[in-house]
């Protein structure tokens, strides 16, 4: 700078320095300052699907050039590559429509992470140790191969597959691959299962599937526990209906009231929070029904076939009046009557069950009686109520039926059906079952284990091979979801990037695998390559506009509605059983499933660890949530160490002061605890599951995952295990 | 006309998911600090959904807001800043320059909001994760202070093609990573210059309140209130 | 050539010229100390600031109340030393030069911190207007920009004001030592011959300084208090920041100068100069300054309590029944309480009195810094974003270091330069000489003072 320069400049800054109160002229000063002078990089855009949970929404994958450090045939390199970078919602997808949740947003970190399996492992030392030993995939293949030709063909039991719930290709795959070995099709594990309402549904409306809401058009909606916000089915779908009932109309804004012992993440938007003994939702759904019916409000015979499996139904539900259901369900009786007057006459409006009264003792019960609910207020099938999505066929037959994983655990310590080569598909039930089940005891009775997961978990450590799968993005994906849209579609799209790792993708492993056996499969696989079965899948004009737009409506493969169930299938109305004494075990325990992890198989993402809860605030760590007034009885200030105990086990970990809990319940999220899984998740937190009783709904042999009683008693200080983002709970108004 | 970037956030319709959290995250290349820093107090969450309890139970409430730089025309934390390095642009955003930063947290304290977050140490990506990294994005060092930027790299990226596509910007056309994930659409983004655009639209409402408007920062992000049941 | 001049310039000398086992061990005791403070700062270098206890919300702790506390200590000496020159308070005499030492030393402590607690210390020039090839100057409107200017020029002016009275004796050493040392204290003597002129000059000079410094000092810890009374943050936003800071100020520095005369009194053995009478007054003025400091507390609180606003009161009840209550009422007995007690009764007021009284004080005021700090940033507006903190070692360090710098300095300058202006105390003692002398030979007789 020359002497005038600095001049100038110091009379600028004098100046500016006099006149900072008139304008900014200090902005001046700053064009000396390099901006933030970014040179956007050229992205382009490709389909994806979000393989996290059984809601299929589809993504659109931002992918950028970058240079990646690889190691090919042992030579280390660094090589230039398409990286997936963000994703987001794919805008056209009708199910999330542009959007996505949380854990869809830290997909990503599924393919990024640094404890991805990164080639086939071969188990050494003591099983569970953890201990691998990498391998080539020629020589991991020729294992599996080796100890497929063992099997005795048509021999059931021999051969077993778990894997998670959703309807995709891949699972056809695996269905069609246990055929050949005359298994029965693969087990789908999830612990928040829907089975029950599927169940109900098929019951009351001849479809066995979750159903679909049309909140967008509701004017009023009353939903049973169903975190349907959150956690629960289709949660980016009912989010944007929400958001379109609250505020997408004109003058219109829909009422919402939630039913729950436990305020949840979705029940802290109702316009109206019930708080209600756990087990007894479905009364008061019965209890709305029958003031409607008293009052004339609907017809009775709208309730058609749904109403026609209650006891009582046809006699207006004597058993059910507001003074009833108060005395059973704690909610007051005028109140009952209010609810069912808006219900009735601010239609559109609709019931939602899911969650917690589904995995009660009387669960199908529960679910039949929102059913009927339902097709009382005339909101079945209809706008701003609940529907089916259409559904395309499966291709692969489901006969026989697949056998439940408990089942299928209990005959394989019995001996009754010893299972010799176990396949595990992305399921970790052994984090996820109640101890009684012996799930880890039984997976370590099989002869050979195979796991395709990216990453060892609770389950998986327990392998004997592990053939690690590609990420989704690296691969061909797919998904058909059963519900959160009002056309039958496939989500479906290529690998977004090349792969990172020497993996190879698990449907391709299947179809080499079923090439290289010693009796190749008769007819053999029709298909070279899993991309070419899903093209033969969806069809060849499908494939094209489904990799284009990462989705494609499958027409003409509507299913239909299946027929009526006699009277006498119907679940009798039938009260809740907890298990332990009350005496002894005062509170009822509530797992949900977490914001961040859902069942937990998410709690190896760094970023959702670090996402604080929506209610708790509480980052890398797990929470039991006490009412408050229950917390000062029993002397647990918020924060302090106690010790949840079941007749099914105990554990420790931080008391939350939670005024959305009832005084009587415990709530406890469900996602951490795990022994093995990465860094990130291994030994944090407890795990409510281990507390369960291994309680049933009779009816579908469901896991009640909500009918076990708990003790509480603080043990210690709080000890910095409880990590919260948020400071102070509450936001003071006026002082004076 | 410049643009003059805001945002609404409609709290009848945010249900409190985190999605833009997450989302801010894998957008703007937030380090995450692990549990020891996050139990110190260091996470760094440039968009945070914020819960207040009201009531006792039965009788309880929940409410959720959505907090983010407010972007505000009178920033607290830009004249405080000795070198800089926050900074208002002539589209009205309160921007920051990594490299000007000395860390001095000044601007920190000063926001009202609690939105600036400051890297008390070098960020760390386990390997393979910093292949997710945005190329768009700068990582910041060390003894720097970070805020939400209104995704400014997307800013600057739509305004490029929409300048090289000769044509004007369309309304919607532009969303910060926040926004796009949000599925109730409680997240609005665009430019209040437009008194036709639907944020310039929602920030008219009757609904419509600015955070802690009365510290007089003239925020730039209007808050539509939850309505209550009629 | 009196006896008395004689002692005076024995005594007050001693302690240059003979050199005790003791010395080293307190030097090499204050060094370590130091040396902790220096590597914690390394430390937190190399590793980020994060070393210390800061978090989100409370972006400054330990270190900006370290900054202001010791800033505050400095208005012991320059402002007391020059209003009690321009009152011409006789009793000052032994007393100025103590004082201004302190402020010298404790300004370049307090100093320090700006650029200790960045977040990059290695860009601190970023702070400074400096003629940049990029053309870039710091943000004028920005208070700490104005704390550098402050701090700048009150540490020049102070620097002068403890250098321009020092001149006189500086060359009463030149000719009481030889060889090396005499030639080192003969350039700081700066030709200094005691003539007439030179008098008229010193005396003019110290008389512009005296009242130069005073607004400059008054500047200082209200632009210090700027740095928060700036920001819109509760509690920080306030008009009586700026007295309320200054009276602060001094009320420390009048506490540190206390403390430090008892200790020279001791260690030098200075019991023939520094009398009880030195501390009593000085107590009085103690006294004054805590209840001016009451007062303004009062006041602070008061109005606060009064206005009733929302997101000041959740800061107010924090510091008043909450969390940081302990450390507020500790406040209060230190800085209130007990010096009110032990100073108001003349019997109380001896020199262990005011030492007792001086030492709550001064962690009164480092804890009075803390609570401006600490909670308001702990309890900003929105409650959602609330937090607390807790320091940790690394800063912890630091605080300690600044003690052992204030000693190690300290007590390597009274080492090396009379800590009691001898020409001064001199003429305290032949009153009939306050006023220069017309011929050198006389001045020679007084300054010369070969035995
Ligand atoms: N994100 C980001 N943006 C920046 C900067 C940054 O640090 N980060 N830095 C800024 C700065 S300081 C600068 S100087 C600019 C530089 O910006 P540009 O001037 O765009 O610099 P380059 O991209 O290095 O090179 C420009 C093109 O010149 C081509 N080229 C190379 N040799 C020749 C030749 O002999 N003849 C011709 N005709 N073409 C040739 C190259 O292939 C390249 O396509 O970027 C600015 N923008
Ligand atoms: N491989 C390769 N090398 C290149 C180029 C290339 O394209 N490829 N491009 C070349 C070109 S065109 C350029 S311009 C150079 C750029 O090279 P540099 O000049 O090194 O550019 P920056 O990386 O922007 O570094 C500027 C530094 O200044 C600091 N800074 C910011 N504000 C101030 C301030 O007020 N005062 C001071 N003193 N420092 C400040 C920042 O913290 C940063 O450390 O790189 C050249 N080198
Ligand atoms: S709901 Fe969330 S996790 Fe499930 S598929 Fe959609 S984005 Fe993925
Ligand atoms: S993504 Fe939208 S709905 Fe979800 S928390 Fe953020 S603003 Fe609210
Ligand atoms: S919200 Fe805070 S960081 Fe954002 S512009 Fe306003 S003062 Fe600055
Ligand atoms: S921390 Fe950085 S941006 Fe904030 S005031 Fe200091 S230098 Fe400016
Ligand atoms: S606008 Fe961008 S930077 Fe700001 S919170 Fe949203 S995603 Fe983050």
């Amino acid at each position: 700078m020359d002497r005038r320069g600095f001049i100038k400049l110091t009379a600028i800054t004098g100046t500016s320095a006099t006149l900072a109160s008139c304008g900014s002229p200090e902005n001046q000063l700053i064009r000396f300052i390099p901006d933030e002078d970014l040179t956007p990089g050229i992205a382009e855009q490709k389909p994806g699907v979000c393989p996290l949970c059984g809601a299929g929404c589809g993504t659109t994958v931002r992918v950028m050039q970058g240079d990646t450090e690889v190691v090919r045939n042992g030579q280390a390199g660094v090589v230039t590559v398409g990286l997936a970078k963000k994703l987001e919602g794919n805008p056209t997808h009708p199910v999330n429509q542009g959007a996505l949740c949380p854990r869809g947003q830290a997909a990503i970190q599924v393919t990024y992470h640094p404890e991805r399996i990164t080639q086939p492992h071969k188990w050494r030392g003591a099983r569970g140790s953890g201990d691998f030993q990498p391998i080539t995939w020629d020589e991991a293949i020729g294992e599996l191969v080796s100890h497929l030709d063992t099997l005795a063909l048509g021999k059931q039991a021999s051969l077993a597959c778990w894997t998670r719930p959703g309807a995709s290709t891949r699972h056809d795959l695996f269905a069609l691959f246990l055929a050949r070995f005359g298994a029965p099709p693969p087990t789908s594990f999830a612990l928040f299962s829907d089975d029950v309402l599927r169940r109900a549904n098929l019951m009351s409306f001849g479809r066995e599937q979750l159903p679909t809401f049309d909140l967008g058009s509701s004017r009023y909606v009353i939903a049973f526990g169903a975190d349907f916000l959150g956690t629960w089915n289709s949660p980016v779908a009912q989010s944007a209906a929400y958001g379109r009932m609250r505020q997408g109309r004109p003058g219109i804004r829909g009422a919402f009231v939630q039913v729950e012992p436990r305020m949840s993440l979705t029940g802290a938007s109702a316009d109206e929070w019930v708080p209600i003994r756990p087990g007894t939702e479905g009364v008061l759904a019965l209890g709305l029904a029958h003031v409607i019916l008293r009052d004339k409000l609907r017809p009775a015979d709208a309730g058609g076939r749904a109403g026609a499996l209650i006891d009582g139904w046809s006699r207006g539900l004597a058993d059910y009046t507001p003074a009833a259901v108060e005395q059973r369900t704690g909610v007051k009786a005028v109140r009952v009557e209010r609810l069912a007057r808006e219900l009735a006459e601010q239609r559109p409006s609709v019931a939602i069950i899911g969650g917690a009264p589904l995995a009660q003792t009387n669960g199908l019960f529960q679910a039949l009686a929102v059913n009927a609910l339902n097709a009382l207020l005339g909101s079945v099938d209809t706008a701003g109520g609940v529907s089916f999505m259409p559904q395309a066929e499966p291709a692969a037959a489901t006969s026989p039926a697949p056998r439940p994983l408990r089942v299928v655990a209990a005959g394989i310590l019995a001996d009754r059906s010893p299972v010799q080569v176990l396949l595990l598909d992305n399921v970790n039930p052994v984090f996820a079952t109640p101890q009684e089940w012996h799930v880890r005891d039984a997976v370590l009775k099989v002869p050979f284990v195979v796991s395709f997961g990216n990453f060892v978990d609770d389950t998986s450590v327990l392998a004997h091979l592990i053939l690690p799968d590609h990420s989704f993005l690296e691969s061909w994906t797919d998904a058909r979801p059963e519900a959160g849209a009002h056309v039958a579609l496939a989500t479906l799209a290529g690998p977004a990037m090349k792969p990172l790792h020497q993996t190879r993708a698990t449907p391709d492993v299947l179809l080499d695998v079923a090439k290289r056996l010693k009796q190749p499969f008769k007819p053999e696989f029709p298909w070279q390559s899993f991309d070419q079965m899903l093209q033969a899948t969806v069809g060849e004009d499908n494939f094209a506009t489904a990799t284009a737009q990462g989705w494609v409506e499958l027409k003409g493969k509507v299913q239909q509605a299946q027929a009526a169930p006699s009277r006498s299938q119907a679940a009798p109305a039938r009260d809740a059983q907890f298990d332990g004494d009350p005496a002894q075990y005062p509170f009822y325990l509530l797992p949900f499933a977490s914001q961040a992890f859902l069942d937990g198989s998410l709690a190896h993402l760094p970023w959702l660890q670090e996402m604080p809860d929506p209610l708790s605030t509480a980052m890398w760590s797990t929470w039991v949530e006490v009412n408050p007034q229950t917390a000062a009885r029993l002397g647990i200030g918020d924060g302090d160490i106690v010790e949840i105990a079941s007749g099914h086990g105990n554990l420790q970990a931080p008391a939350v002061l939670s005024p959305g809990t009832a005084p009587d319940v415990i709530a406890m999220p469900v996602g951490q605890g795990h022994e093995t899984f990465t860094r990130y998740a291994s030994g944090r937190g407890a795990n409510p599951v281990k507390l369960l009783a291994p309680a049933l709904e009779p009816e579908t042999g469901a896991l009640a995952w909500a009918s076990t009683r708990v003790k509480v008693s603080r043990v210690a200080s709080p000890d910095g295990r409880l990590i919260r983002f948020g400071g102070s709970m509450t936001e003071p108004t006026a002082h004076r | 006309m410049p643009h003059r970037w805001g945002m609404a956030v409609d709290l009848d319709r945010c249900t409190g998911c985190e999605a833009c959290v997450v989302a801010c995250h894998a957008e703007n290349n937030i380090k995450t600090v692990g549990d020891a820093q996050a139990a110190r107090g260091r996470a760094m969450h440039w968009i945070r959904v914020e819960r207040y309890w009201d009531g006792e139970f039965p009788d309880v409430r929940l409410k959720f807001r959505p907090v983010l730089c407010q972007q505000c025309d009178a920033a607290p934390c830009e004249p405080v800043c000795p070198t800089f390095a926050s900074h208002h642009t002539d589209e009205g955003l309160n921007a920051q320059i990594y490299n000007r930063c000395i860390g001095t947290r000044y601007c920190a304290n000063a926001c009202p909001y609690n939105v600036r977050f400051f890297n008390f140490f070098n960020p760390t990506w386990e390997k393979p994760l910093h292949l997710q990294l945005n190329p768009d994005v700068s990582v910041r060092e060390v003894g720097v202070m970070e805020k939400c930027t209104f995704c400014i790299q997307r800013i600057k990226a739509t305004e490029q093609q929409v300048e090289a596509e000769n044509r004007s910007l369309k309304d919607g056309e532009l969303k910060p990573a926040c926004v796009q994930s949000c599925a109730p659409m409680a997240l609005v983004f665009g430019d209040l210059n437009d008194p036709e655009s639907q944020v310039s639209r929602l920030s008219r409402s009757g609904r419509g309140e600015r955070l802690l408007e009365d510290v007089g920062t003239q925020p730039k992000v209007v808050y539509l209130k939850h309505q209550a049941q009629a | 050539m009196t006896k008395a001049d004689r002692n005076i310039t024995e005594d007050l000398l001693r302690p240059l010229l003979t050199t005790s086992w003791r010395f080293y061990a307190l030097v090499l005791v204050l060094f370590s100390i130091v040396l902790l403070g220096v590597g914690s700062f390394g430390y937190q270098v190399y590793n980020g600031i994060g070393v210390w206890g800061l978090n989100w919300p409370v972006f400054w702790a330990f270190d900006i109340t370290n900054f202001v506390f010791w800033i505050g200590i400095s208005h012991a000496g320059t402002l007391i030393s020059a209003i009690l020159r321009l009152v011409n308070a006789g009793w000052r005499r032994p007393v100025t030069r103590c004082a201004e030492v302190i402020t010298a030393f404790a300004l370049m402590i307090g100093a320090m911190f700006p650029i200790v607690h960045l977040g990059r210390p290695w860009l601190f020039f970023w702070l400074m207007p400096y003629p940049s090839e990029r053309e870039i100057w710091p943000n004028f409107r920005s208070p700490l920009v104005w704390d550098f200017f402050a701090i700048s020029t009150y540490l020049t002016g102070s620097l002068l004001f403890l250098y321009l009275p020092t001149i006189p004796d500086f060359a009463l050493v030149r000719d009481k030592t030889t060889g090396f040392r005499s030639k080192v204290y003969g350039a700081l003597a700066l030709g200094w011959r005691g003539t007439t002129r030179q008098w008229h000059r010193l005396e003019s000079a110290m008389q512009i300084m005296a009242i130069a410094i005073i607004p400059v000092a008054v500047s200082v810890h209200t632009i210090v208090s700027f740095d928060f009374s700036m920001a819109p943050v509760p509690m920080w936003h306030s008009t009586i920041f700026g007295p309320y800071f200054v009276a602060g100020a001094i009320f420390s520095g009048i506490a540190a100068l206390i403390i430090a005369m008892a200790a020279l009194r001791k260690f030098l053995h200075l019991e023939q100069y520094l009398h009880p009478v030195h501390f009593e007054n000085l107590g009085k003025l103690l006294l004054m300054m805590c209840l001016l400091w009451g007062y303004f507390v009062f006041a602070e609180r008061l109005t606060t309590w009064y206005g009733n606003e929302a997101s000041e009161m959740a800061v107010f009840w924090a510091t008043q029944q909450q969390n940081f209550a302990p450390l507020y009422w500790t406040m209060i007995t230190c800085n209130f309480i007990i010096p009110l007690t032990i100073l108001s009764f003349k019997k109380l007021r001896t020199i262990s009195g005011c030492v007792v009284a001086s030492c709550t004080v001064v962690v009164g005021m480092w804890l009075e810094r803390f609570l401006i700090i600490v909670p308001s940033l702990s309890h900003k507006y929105l409650p959602y974003s609330w937090g607390s903190y807790r320091p940790r070692t690394p800063e912890v360090l630091l605080l300690i270091a600044t003690f052992g710098a204030m000693g190690l300095l300290y007590t390597l300058f009274s080492k090396f330069v009379p800590i009691i202006s001898i020409w001064e105390l001199k003429v305290g003692e032949q009153p009939e000489l306050t006023e220069p002398h017309e011929t050198p030979d006389e001045a020679a007789t007084l300054w010369r003072t070969h035995p």
